[in-house]
């Protein structure tokens, strides 16, 4: 733009933005009208608070899950929930579940048959069923702190990349963390059929229960807010008969997940300030990919 | 241009006459063979030049005159001077030696033209002729390396001076044959040989080779027909010949003696020296063997060895044994699947157990077996080392099966962790594509998927930490092998012959030539002194190493880490099919 | 024969033997720096005084005899394959040029390289360690193409003289270049 009043510019001819003809001008030059086209914010969209508060409420039941999962796992490790109360109780939940789906989905549109359904039931249930003398074992020589940070680190994962905007079907990584974390909890619980119970549970929650709420904000979307805010309320109870400080904790952040962040979302987004114009912009595309393999 | 006159040396004081040699084409070079005395009758001499140049296929010419003034043979000069019109050449030389003095006069006499360069005494341009003093006899036994033929694209190209000169003198053999006790029509000078190295034996032998040759091809033949009978080309006798490495040794040398009782005469020298090396490695190998044979069939040897052998099996197998019991509980404090543990250490020592059974089954035969055995050393030290390696390879089967078994395993595993690790991450690898593709599974493939791909995370260091120890032991075993197998590569084809070649005669071999400069007068011809430069020992090698199946590693160090790595087998003494030089 | 003092690439002292035996052919013989002493010294010093102390610490009198065998099979290998002390290049008029380099112990090894073969000889630079050097390098033609050159044969590799001794033997060989 330095070359805009060049001396030897000739007003007679106009300057074009080509390239294929010769033109008296220098190579760098630019035109008067090069910043005409400069546009601000173009596709921003503004978001109302409610909107925000409810998207984020998402987040909030996905890290309540966890807490409440955790919890369930404390207590078969202590002994004080016996493997078969939660096994009836993950029965009841599911067909309630599968009632409920089945009514929410009352188009089903070339989906899965009750058959097929009924086919993963018995896969899930056979493997798990089968393996869990196996996977009791597995980790016994590893130490309990190893567990411990492998099931965080993964638990985190599952949370990083748990597909916020659309749950169902849910997403290989954050599924496959999730399950990952918990045979490796289940692993240390003090028999096969706790194992079993614990992998049906995780099961549940970590991929069933994301399909169920899928559906529920889909078809009932008056519903949604209900159900996550009961979920919220339970893991923070259940967490409460554990430790209270550790529920005041969750609590705190819960709270903050649904009510602060997007108030900070909606605040800040006045300042937002993304320019266009006729130039290329620098966009790094690093594949980043080969670093996983 | 300069003249370049190659003189041999026998000829220094040979008495006066004519001038016998070449003059190379497009070369100001003349090589002078040989000098005829008088007296001698022009027709002969004529005669007797086209009658050598029919067999040696050499361009010999009259080159020109040689005068050696003695005493009483004053009109000796202008007698020589005339001589160059009985002989008509376009170019006649006439060389002459002062009585007591060392350079030569040089006098070149152009046809038609009256003298036009003059080097002597009196002559004031002495630089124009150069000459080269050779010995005849090492340049007509050495061969110029590289030999002719050898590289086919130089085939083409004008051989150079040097070459011509070789093979000026190597060709004219014919014209050496007469030696001084000859009573022929003429009296020559050349390199003579003390007589011919003939003696009784010598005679007998030549005569004796053909029909052996014969017999031995014969005997050849017999040994391939049976060799090609169908039964021996069944699918597991192939296989199992084409593992044994003694049964390798067997088809490599009797492919050697077919090549030396071939009842050919060696074409070039390439093959002769093939041939000869063959022959004497054959040879050498064969007396090894049977000094092999006569020590350890002295003194009950045998006996003492198979005596040895069973307890050192058994005390491997009881080695092995304690390693498993180590392996079986916290090896190193390492952390291991106990029940995977346990599992594998009980089938491993399953497997000794029923090893130690089969050595103490074949205990009792064991030394009438290696009595047999030691027998083939007369074949060959290389049979007997191939019979070792043989042996090596039954003694410890049992390391080999547990290897196996545990690259197997380690391998399976690496793979599933792989492809497990690929559906952990959404991805799945696209054949058609050959490349990794994200793809969306479902909920039962990711379930059982993750299950899996935990426990086999779960087992990975029990099954690696068998693999590493097992591939430790194949790998000492291999290496055992390896240094038997290159030490028997080693013996076929070290060239033996041309080594003793190089070392007896060195001049036989010539990698090129030397000069040396004699003589240094001021208004005199250049005199230099050419000796032959013989070969190193390592281009020795290099030429006539003769080619062998190879068994060096197939794939670089890199290539063979990955593969141990990953679990692959690894055979890395595993011999081609192909020849290699 | 003329004898001149010049000087190597390290600034030790070499001499140049031109010896002209006649018109067409000439003689050089550079002479390579001597074995410095001190080296020698250091290197025994330093095997012995390793030898000594592993010897103190092991009371293994073989260690000692070894280090003393080492030092003497070290250096008879070391004046019979590495020490150079002259190179001699033989040149003769439309017959070639001889390389010869003769060793410490006396072992020669020569190489004749013929007339036809030669394209050319030249002063090449060279990069050596971080300076470049000059080197005086015969061109050898390629057989297929005459206009090519295959092969460049470095001249005085073990004595590396400098850039005026160089021009003095390239002067010479060119003088007998172009006369035939």
């Amino acid at each position: 733009m330095g070359a805009d009043s060049g001396p030897g510019a000739p007003s007679a001819v106009p300057w074009r933005k080509v390239l294929y003809e010769r033109q008296p001008f220098p190579d760098n030059y630019v035109d008067r009208r090069f910043l005409e086209e400069l546009r601000r914010n173009v596709r921003v969209r503004h978001y109302r608070y409610w909107g925000v508060v409810r998207e984020a409420g998402l987040v909030a039941q996905q890290l309540s899950c966890v807490a409440a999962f955790l919890t369930l796992w404390w207590y078969m490790d202590q002994s004080q929930l016996s493997p078969s109360t939660l096994l009836m109780a993950g029965l009841l939940f599911a067909l309630l579940g599968y009632g409920l789906y089945e009514a929410l989905g009352a188009s089903r549109g070339g989906g899965r048959t009750r058959l097929a359904d009924l086919q993963s039931a018995a896969i899930f249930l056979a493997f798990t069923f089968g393996f869990s003398p196996v996977l009791k074992t597995l980790t016994e020589s590893v130490s309990t702190d190893t567990v411990y940070a492998m099931s965080a680190m993964m638990l985190l994962a599952h949370l990083v990349s748990f597909p916020y905007a659309q749950p169902s079907p849910p997403g290989s990584l954050s599924l496959n963390a999730a399950l990952f974390a918990s045979v490796c909890l289940a692993s240390r619980l003090p028999g096969a059929l706790h194992t079993f119970a614990m992998l049906t549970c995780a099961l549940l929650v970590f991929a069933l229960w994301p399909c169920l709420l899928h559906r529920l904000r889909d078809r009932a979307p008056w519903g949604f807010p209900w159900a996550a805010a009961l979920v919220s309320l339970g893991s923070v109870a259940g967490l409460a008969s554990l430790s209270p400080g550790g529920a005041l904790l969750l609590a705190v952040a819960l709270l903050t997940l649904t009510l602060l962040c997007p108030l900070l979302l909606v605040r800040l987004q006045r300042h937002k300030d993304n320019i266009h114009g006729p130039w290329d912009e620098a966009e790094i595309h690093e594949d980043l990919s080969h670093f996983l393999q | 241009m300069v003249l370049k006159i190659f003189f041999p040396r026998c000829c220094n004081s040979a008495d006066s006459g004519l001038l016998v040699g070449r003059w190379l084409p497009g070369q100001e070079s003349a090589v002078v063979l040989a000098v005829i005395h008088y007296p001698f009758i022009p027709g002969q001499v004529k005669r007797y030049l086209s009658e050598l140049q029919a067999q040696s296929q050499v361009e010999l010419s009259v080159l020109g005159s040689w005068s050696m003034p003695k005493e009483g043979q004053e009109g000796m000069e202008s007698f020589l001077k005339d001589l160059s019109t009985i002989f008509p050449q376009d170019r006649w030389l006439q060389l002459s030696r002062g009585a007591g003095r060392r350079g030569f006069a040089c006098q070149l006499v152009e046809r038609g033209g009256g003298s036009a360069q003059d080097g002597g005494d009196g002559g004031g341009d002495s630089d124009g002729v150069i000459f080269v003093h050779y010995d005849q006899r090492k340049v007509m036994l050495s061969q110029l390396h590289p030999p002719e033929g050898g590289g086919g694209a130089n085939g083409t190209a004008e051989p150079s001076e040097l070459r011509l000169v070789f093979q000026t003198v190597a060709r004219s053999q014919p014209l050496f044959a007469t030696d001084q006790y000859d009573d022929g029509p003429l009296k020559v000078t050349h390199w003579q040989s003390e007589g011919r190295e003939a003696s009784i034996i010598v005679e007998l032998t030549k005569q004796a080779s053909v029909p052996l040759c014969a017999l031995l091809t014969w005997l050849l033949s017999l040994w391939t027909r049976l060799c090609r009978i169908s039964l021996f080309n069944m699918w597991p006798v192939r296989f199992v010949t084409s593992k044994l490495s003694t049964c390798v040794q067997l088809s490599y040398r009797t492919d050697h003696l077919r090549t030396v009782s071939s009842p050919k005469k060696a074409s070039d020298h390439m093959e002769f020296m093939r041939k000869a090396n063959i022959f004497v490695s054959f040879f050498v190998d064969v007396a090894l063997g049977l000094l092999l044979i006569s020590w350890l069939y002295r003194a009950n040897r045998i006996s003492r060895l198979a005596d040895i052998l069973v307890p050192a099996a058994d005390h491997v197998a009881k080695e092995l044994q304690e390693l498993l019991q180590w392996l079986m509980g916290a090896p190193a404090g390492l952390k291991m699947n106990r029940a995977l543990d346990q599992v594998l250490g009980r089938f491993f020592l399953y497997h000794i157990h029923l090893w130690i059974s089969y050595i103490h089954l074949m205990s009792p035969f064991i030394e009438r077996i290696l009595w047999y055995v030691g027998l083939s050393a007369c074949l060959g030290l290389t049979f007997a080392l191939s019979v070792l390696s043989d042996i090596v390879a039954l003694l410890t089967f049992h390391i080999y099966c547990f290897y196996v078994y545990g690259a197997r395993l380690y391998c399976l595993k690496i793979y599933g962790l792989s492809s497990l690790w690929r559906l952990f991450r959404g991805k799945k690898w696209n054949v058609l594509r050959q490349r990794v593709d994200s793809c969306s599974y479902d909920l039962d493939q990711l379930f059982i998927g993750t299950l899996l791909f935990t426990i086999l995370l779960f087992l990975l260091p029990t099954t690696a930490l068998y693999y590493l120890v097992f591939t430790l032991l194949r790998l000492v075993a291999v290496l055992f092998q390896g240094v038997i197998h290159l030490s028997v590569d080693f013996i076929n084809s070290f060239p033996l012959f041309a080594m003793g070649l190089r070392l007896c005669r060195p001049y036989r071999l010539a990698e090129g030539v030397k000069f040396r400069v004699l003589s240094e007068e001021p208004g005199k011809p250049l005199h230099l002194m050419m000796e032959i430069n013989p070969l190193k020992y390592s281009s020795v090698l290099q030429w006539y190493r003769t080619p062998t199946y190879s068994c060096y590693p197939k794939d670089s160090w890199v290539a063979l880490c990955k593969k141990l790595f990953v679990g692959e087998l690894i055979y890395p003494w595993k011999r081609k099919g192909t020849k290699t030089d | 024969m003329t004898e001149d003092e010049f000087t190597d690439i390290n600034g030790k002292a070499i001499s140049l033997q031109c010896q002209s035996h006649s018109n067409f052919c000439r003689e050089f013989t550079v002479s390579a720096p001597k074995l410095s002493l001190r080296r020698i010294m250091v290197y025994t010093c330093s095997v012995w005084l390793v030898a000594y102390v592993v010897f103190f610490f092991t009371q293994n009198t073989a260690v000692l005899s070894s280090a003393i065998f080492i030092t003497l099979v070290g250096m008879m290998l070391h004046i019979h394959f590495v020490k150079i002390d002259h190179e001699t290049l033989l040149i003769v008029g439309s017959l070639g040029v001889q390389v010869s380099s003769s060793y410490a112990s006396g072992r020669e090894s020569t190489t004749f390289i013929e007339m036809s073969k030669i394209k050319d000889i030249v002063i090449n630079e060279a990069i050596y360690m971080q300076r470049v050097i000059y080197s005086l390098c015969i061109l050898l033609k390629d057989p297929s193409d005459p206009g090519a050159v295959s092969t460049v044969v470095p001249l005085f590799q073990s004595s590396k003289p400098r850039l005026n001794c160089l021009v003095k033997v390239y002067r010479s060989c060119q003088e007998i270049l172009a006369q035939c």
